[in-house]
């Protein structure tokens, strides 16, 4: 008599249909096991937005009792397995839905496995994710993060890689047989088992991994709220220590974008030319004005979409760079300020080693390319 | 008792003069709607909302209709909006506005307030304004003792609740409600609604009715400067992209916004005291100074229309050809002549 649980977090829209196709899988083969289960998104995470972090989750019980016992509390937590479906999400989760900064490993019980969809080494995962008071797995499936829209799915096998990797690392909650007999294609019965042989879980020790503090809001109860459910408005603009002269907007204190952001912009303050489009085009605000009229992009407020980097007149100026290459969040004007020699140094590394990342729908046929060269 | 000359104090139809800005680089700094907002990655809707109060300065009041612009901006106890802001019912944008005009107008006539020219601004989405609000914004229109403006923010779906059809949804996108299927390839037959011309066709007393796309940034920053400085019931329509609903990479929302014009997708006109004019680049593409772009460039970079057959194409091209070839004023009003 046992239930278990799986908590796939991914990317809003973007990974939609992939998560609803994990989910769906594990409830799928738990049935060819003889068990019950369910799957379901949170319901908050509704209606999702595009990259910002969302959840589903998939229940495995052997009886309906205990499946319904377990569906009554709000949101499944102590979970075996915590799949992360992009890399970038081991930073934390702060979804719509709630305030503050989430570990990724937050609700997985103790000896959970934590899954991630990534190309990178566990060390480096392991820098990014905060730090748990219990120990617990990390694996790794192989791949860059797999995106999509709403309506064109990437078919790259990313769902059922991660399917034939959870029958490894939590046989308990499903079996690598039942999961092979409810997928029909045998292109894809051949990618679960290859994810299966391949994925190797480390244990990760409570004094390992990032040891900030994840941020998080005070909010008013509904009993301290003001007559009429007035919220106040924002300042028109706020001190910002150091800096005499530009303009820095009001940032909204209880909301950052820190959690939605896949990639950021860098930029080359030696060539641009101050056109002012990359701040008046920016959908989130979030470009300060230096005193010397430069466009800094602030990374509480950047959601990493790239607008910017696509109306830049300049070539290069603005380049999109993987959220995975940072460690934090500092003003690129302001270091640049300091020592130009090095941050044009430090510019060129980032543009140099950007690992691959794609962003959703561009033209008919280009995840069939995508795949193509993925698996050359 | 103190009398009160209603018929002279009722009409305080003062508005505030905002000069257009000659430029982008004079486009000012100043924000009252601002960062953390939870938006889409690349949501033009959410530029929109930032360009429009830019605008209109800080003498404003924003209404908001259901939609994403009111639930993604407002969630439990944050807001990005600097202003005054405040939530109204989906279908309600014209009545809220007509509403609050004339609450200040009382307000200022009963001395209960200081005689100021207030800007009063409703927003509402395609599903708010252009189906279930349709008749409370042409009611708006109608009041012309208040100033006040309507913005339609139009991403051509109900895209709050993800993604249904909504009365401006274009020939044959897929959503929720339409999806393409094996046997029915197109599920959305309507043709979207032409509904700024519409309302300034039948409102001829309202003074001001314009289009914009936020891909000319400035532009749609000037006309809603026009719109709250010519003042009595003023209406703008704007076509925004949307990376959820439309399916496409978000770095792109500014391209697909010139590229909707640029093909004659998305006319951009205005009419000032009835009278229309042109400008951007509908204005050469209606004297003929620049050929439209093919609309398979835009349709065929959406995911939205990923099931498109040439067949299909050659339909859209031939709708959007007739909207410029034929029509009585073309891009604007539909009739041909006898």
């Amino acid at each position: 008599m046992s239930t278990s649980s799986v908590e796939v977090v991914y990317r809003g829209i973007f990974q939609k249909t992939l998560a609803k196709n994990v989910c769906r899988g594990i409830v799928f083969a738990a049935k060819k096991d003889g068990r019950i289960g369910i799957a379901f998104g949170r319901y908050s995470d509704s209606p999702e937005r595009n990259g910002i972090p969302a959840k589903q989750f998939a229940v495995v019980a052997d009886t309906e009792e205990e499946l319904e016992e377990h569906l009554s509390r709000y949101e499944p937590d102590n979970n075996d397995v915590t799949i992360c479906a992009d890399d970038t999400l081991c930073k934390g989760v702060e979804s719509w839905a709630w305030y503050g900064l989430q570990p990724i490993n937050k609700l997985l019980k103790p000896d959970g496995t934590l899954l991630v969809t990534s190309m990178r080494p566990a060390d480096s995962l392991i820098r990014d994710i905060h730090r748990k008071a219990v120990p617990y797995n990390l694996a790794t499936v192989k791949g860059t993060a797999s995106f999509s829209g709403l309506w064109v799915y990437k078919d790259d096998h990313t769902d059922v890689r991660l399917l034939g990797a959870l029958a490894k690392v939590a046989p308990h909650v499903v079996s690598l047989d039942a999961i092979i007999e409810g997928i029909g294609d045998s292109m894809k019965q051949a990618s679960v088992r290859k994810a299966y042989d391949m994925v190797e879980p480390v244990p990760v020790a409570v004094d390992q991994g990032n040891d900030e503090v994840p941020y998080e809001f005070d909010l008013p109860g509904y009993t301290t709220m003001e007559e009429c459910l007035v919220i106040r408005g924002m300042d028109k603009q706020q001190d910002v220590p150091g800096r005499d002269g530009g303009y820095v907007p009001a940032r909204n204190p209880t909301f950052k974008k820190y959690a939605t952001r896949t990639m950021r912009p860098v930029i080359n303050f030696e060539t641009c030319t101050k056109c002012t489009i990359c701040w008046l085009q920016c959908p989130d605000t979030c470009f300060d004005v230096t005193p010397d009229d430069y466009y800094d992009a602030n990374m509480e407020a950047c959601c990493g979409c790239g607008v910017c980097e696509a109306v830049c007149p300049v070539d290069q100026c603005i380049t999109m760079i993987n959220e995975e290459a940072f460690t934090d969040n500092a003003s690129q004007w302001e270091m640049w300020s300091k020592d130009k020699e090095s941050y044009s140094k430090w510019l060129s590394e980032k543009i140099s080693e950007q690992p691959a990342r794609s962003h959703g729908f561009h033209h008919i046929g280009q995840y069939a390319e995508e795949i193509a060269h993925e698996s050359t | 008792m103190q009398q009160i000359n209603i018929h002279a104090l009722s009409d305080y139809l003062e508005t505030q003069v905002l000069e257009p800005w000659k430029g982008i680089k004079k486009v000012a700094h100043d924000e009252y709607f601002t960062s953390g907002h939870r938006t889409c990655q690349g949501c033009e809707s959410a530029l929109v909302m930032r360009l429009m109060i830019k605008a209109a300065g800080p003498r404003t009041i924003v209404l908001g209709a259901t939609g994403c612009m009111y639930v993604a901006n407002t969630t439990y106890y944050s807001t990005p909006w600097v202003v005054p802001w405040m939530h109204t019912q989906l279908g309600s944008s014209g009545s809220a506005a007509t509403g609050t005009a004339a609450a200040l107008t009382a307000l200022m006539r009963k001395g209960k307030m200081e005689k100021e020219p207030i800007n009063v601004i409703a927003f509402c989405g395609d599903g708010g304004g252009a189906d279930m609000g349709l008749s409370a914004i042409s009611a708006a229109l109608q009041h012309t003792q208040y100033n006040l403006l309507i913005f339609l923010y139009d991403n051509e779906s109900y895209a709050n609740t993800d993604i249904q059809v909504s009365g401006l949804s274009p020939y044959g996108a897929n959503s929720t409600f339409s999806p393409p299927g094996k046997v029915h390839r197109i599920m959305h037959k309507r043709w979207k609604k032409n509904t700024a011309a519409m309302l300034a066709a039948g409102h001829p007393d309202c003074k001001y009715v314009a289009t914009v796309s936020a891909g000319n940034a400035v532009d749609t920053i000037n006309k809603v400067r026009r719109a709250l400085t010519i003042g009595g019931p003023t209406f703008i329509h704007s076509l925004d992209p949307c990376p959820k609903g439309w399916d496409y990479d978000p770095k792109y929302s500014h391209d697909l916004g010139e590229l909707a014009v640029e093909t004659g997708i998305w006319p951009l006109y205005e009419v000032e005291e009835g009278k229309l004019k042109m400008y951007g680049k509908s204005k050469h593409i209606a004297k003929r100074r620049v050929e439209r772009k093919p609309v398979s460039e835009y349709l065929l970079r959406q995911g939205r229309f990923a099931h498109f057959t040439k067949e299909d194409l050659d339909y859209f091209q031939g709708k959007i050809d007739e909207m410029w070839e034929k029509w009585l004023l073309p891009g604007v009003i539909p009739f041909t002549g006898e």
